[in-house]
């Protein structure tokens, strides 16, 4: 193997692991939205900062495919990976206990209700980060754009990501209007 | 408040699509402190404060030797 060779060996596959994540995450939005409009489970206030969370890993990795490899696009994934952990905890541990009202929100995939399935998600995005870090280091991966064809198909994704968190802005703004979020309705689609 | 969240995340996933770079950190930044605030707003109750239902850290009753100093 030249030096060429593996130095961009590394890079192309730091590419292929950022694109991954942003088609899973973009998924996992795609399903829950799913389950919203179709099934007609509107979403709690902690599902939707699970989301704004979820669309922040996507931005480091919007950022990464717009300007080249950076630790700090790497960070804001993290971070907003890590505010996901959070929040899934807190709902997970709040609905642990039943009481009147208050039970797990929506309906259960695989025997597992969505801020369990947040907490697998969030946990599986910083173990991957780590490992991607631990695996490829990050010395041959500064200044080296992705390559052409991959480039392209991140900026679809990086757009249907964009198209699905401006749905969902429109959504919220039906559900909460400009005050408190509630799972019982549409606010600004209710007759009362 | 939800409401901004989605707006500063949205113009920060365009602006970092197709924008200048500090804008689009700039709306993200205000996107997650905006995000922490609501966070720390649905978890306070004014009743139980941050803790946890299940968790109870207050006796309903001290038990009889307590009083006395007979619990350490």
């Amino acid at each position: 193997m030249n030096t060429t060779t593996g130095a961009r060996l590394p890079a192309t596959l730091n590419d292929l692991f950022q694109f991954a994540m942003m088609l899973t995450i973009a998924a996992i939005l795609t399903t829950a939205m799913t389950f919203q409009y179709y099934g007609g489970e509107i979403p709690c206030p902690l599902c939707l900062l699970q989301r704004v969370a979820m669309f922040g890993v996507c931005f480091g990795i919007i950022l990464h495919f717009r300007h080249g490899y950076s630790a700090r696009n790497a960070g804001v994934s993290m971070l907003f990976a890590l505010f996901l952990l959070i929040v899934s905890v807190r709902q997970t541990l709040l609905d642990t206990y039943p009481r009147p009202g208050h039970s797990y929100i929506g309906s259960a995939v695989l025997g597992l209700h969505m801020p369990v399935w947040s907490i697998i998600i969030a946990v599986a995005v910083l173990l991957a980060f780590a490992i991607k870090i631990a695996v490829l280091g990050d010395e041959h991966l500064p200044d080296r754009r992705p390559s052409p064809a991959l480039g392209r198909l991140a900026r679809l994704l990086g757009l249907y990501v964009i198209a699905i968190c401006l749905i969902n802005f429109g959504s919220v703004i039906l559900q909460c209007g400009a005050g408190a979020c509630h799972t019982s309705e549409y606010k600004l689609l209710s007759s009362s | 408040m939800m409401l901004a969240v989605f707006a500063t995340m949205s113009v920060a996933l365009v602006a970092g699509y197709s924008g200048p770079r500090w804008f689009a950190v700039l709306s993200m930044l205000v996107c997650l402190t905006l995000s922490v605030g609501l966070f720390l707003f649905e978890v306070y109750s004014p009743e139980y404060g941050f803790h946890m239902p299940w968790l109870q850290v207050q006796l309903d009753v001290v038990p009889h030797g307590w009083s006395l100093g007979g619990h350490s």
